[in-house]
């Protein structure tokens, strides 16, 4: 038995003004409104499932991962305050904390098998570069990451979009902790300036 | 600790600013860097600055979920309660002052003309610098075991929501009072929430039951509040489900009637 009024489809926002509806929204979400839930799925479950797929990679896995995290919307919702920032943005950090949280779940069960490979076979790091899809933001973030030198841009993506910590960025890349938290923090003023910062 | 050790101690966490945007610390490390944000108005200011830059990365990556997790997240909205906002005391207590910094919210402009969603970084991220203070402002308002225990709540609900053959259901009295319903057959899982039945007097709590038309009913647990009941091991043949107040602790068998009671058939049991 279906839901009456719960038909399929794609969550990828469009029209105008979303930004703001976003935030609109999950002020009527606080209050129990099921309707603006709907719509507030309707214009963030794209991002969000799209976010949790980069770090999760598993289909399923990720998305039971973002399930739960547009449930948790649902459920503390009330705890949004639309005065000190964006929901988009709350959202999506919420989203990348749940799926980081996920993925390194999954690699500490697997973890000797994951050294093991990682001794046979030292992949190649720049994922990123490689899964350009079509789209003006996608482009720009792309461009902006080919800026970088590459060891800026190697520790920003293993942390951001692979979900390792930055411990594990150094082993991987053979570099001293140190020098990992510097590129991270050079590689994300470099982001700033590139995709024109709000300094 | 010598003040040259405090310094050397500053510094590393200093240092630790940008993988924490970036949540690229271990829990452990995560704390304690929250901890030390108390106290250390340059890391509050540097953290909110990253922040904003590392979630830019995301922006990018926006893809179509499967549209049957429509169907699973809005039919688990609709038996799921929420979270009241946390009482404004406690979140000016629990809020240093630092984590917001002294510049005022950003103001919000509307759009002018229509534009997607994901591209303007500038104007998209001007709110956002606040963003990992929301996270702290969820995070303090609750202990720390509260909030393990409604994230294990949550896995075990998005277990069952995962399942191909979820179904929910809802019934509502002439009160207003409701019995929801999310389960999957196939795992023999459901999970059920029971609103507007407050009012229980002291010592007494609500015992969920699973009937079956032949046999004595199976306790599936207590409600605890409006908290939803996440429940394991209902077999095809039950055929409803019934809830009976029972005195604290529960009873191994009902010893009152009802107060409502929902059929299992819609959701796919027994057939």
């Amino acid at each position: 038995m279906r839901m009456p009024g719960v038909t399929g489809r794609a969550g990828c926002g469009r029209g105008e003004g979303n930004r703001v509806e976003a935030d609109e929204l999950l002020v009527l979400v606080a209050g129990g409104d099921q309707k603006a839930f709907e719509d507030l799925y309707a214009l963030v479950s794209g991002p969000v499932f799209g976010l949790v797929r980069r770090v999760v990679r598993d289909p399923a896995q990720s998305e039971e991962v973002s399930q739960e995290v547009l449930l948790e919307l649902w459920r503390s919702a009330a705890r949004f305050d639309p005065g000190r920032g964006s929901a988009l943005s709350w959202i999506l950090t919420l989203a990348h904390r749940r799926a980081v949280d996920r993925v390194r779940s999954v690699r500490a069960a697997g973890e000797r098998e994951q050294r093991e490979a990682r001794r046979a076979h030292h992949p190649a790091f720049d994922q990123v570069t490689e899964e350009v899809e079509a789209g003006l933001e996608r482009e720009w973030v792309r461009r902006c990451l080919d800026r970088l030198t590459a060891l800026q841009r190697q520790s920003v993506t293993l942390a951001y979009y692979d979900g390792y910590t930055y411990r594990e960025v150094a082993e991987r890349l053979s570099l001293p902790l140190g020098t990992v938290k510097t590129r991270m923090r050079d590689g994300l003023t470099s982001l700033r300036k590139c995709l024109g910062g709000v300094a | 600790m010598s003040v040259l050790d405090r310094l050397l101690r500053r510094e590393d966490l200093h240092s630790l600013a940008a993988p924490y945007a970036l949540d690229a610390l271990e829990p452990a490390e995560r704390l304690r860097f929250e901890r030390h944000l108390d106290g250390c108005e340059l890391c509050a200011a540097e953290v909110r600055a990253l922040s904003e830059d590392a979630v830019r990365l995301a922006w990018s990556t926006a893809a179509p979920p499967p549209t049957a997790m429509r169907d699973r997240v809005l039919a688990a909205v609709r038996t799921t309660p929420q979270m009241s906002a946390p009482e404004p005391e406690r979140t000016t207590a629990q809020l240093p002052p630092h984590v917001w910094g002294t510049r005022p919210p950003p103001a919000r402009v509307r759009a002018s003309r229509p534009r997607p969603l994901f591209v303007p970084f500038a104007t998209a991220t001007a709110a956002a610098a606040l963003v990992v203070a929301s996270l702290f402002a969820v995070q303090a308002g609750q202990a720390q075991d509260r909030l393990d225990a409604e994230r294990a709540q949550s896995r075990e609900i998005a277990r069952v929501l995962a399942a191909p053959d979820t179904r929910a259901t809802t019934d509502r009295d002439a009160q207003g009072r409701s019995i929801g319903v999310i389960a999957s057959v196939s795992q023999g899982r459901a999970i059920v929430t029971l609103s507007g039945y407050d009012g229980l007097a002291g010592g007494h709590v609500h015992q969920l039951w699973l009937m079956h038309p032949s046999g004595q009913p199976r306790s599936l647990g207590l409600f605890d509040g409006d908290t939803p009941l996440v429940t394991s091991g209902l077999d095809n043949s039950a055929t409803s489900l019934a809830v009976t107040v029972e005195p604290a602790g529960g009873s191994a068998q009902p010893t009152t009637q009802p107060i409502v009671q929902l059929a299992l058939k819609s959701l796919g049991f027994g057939e």
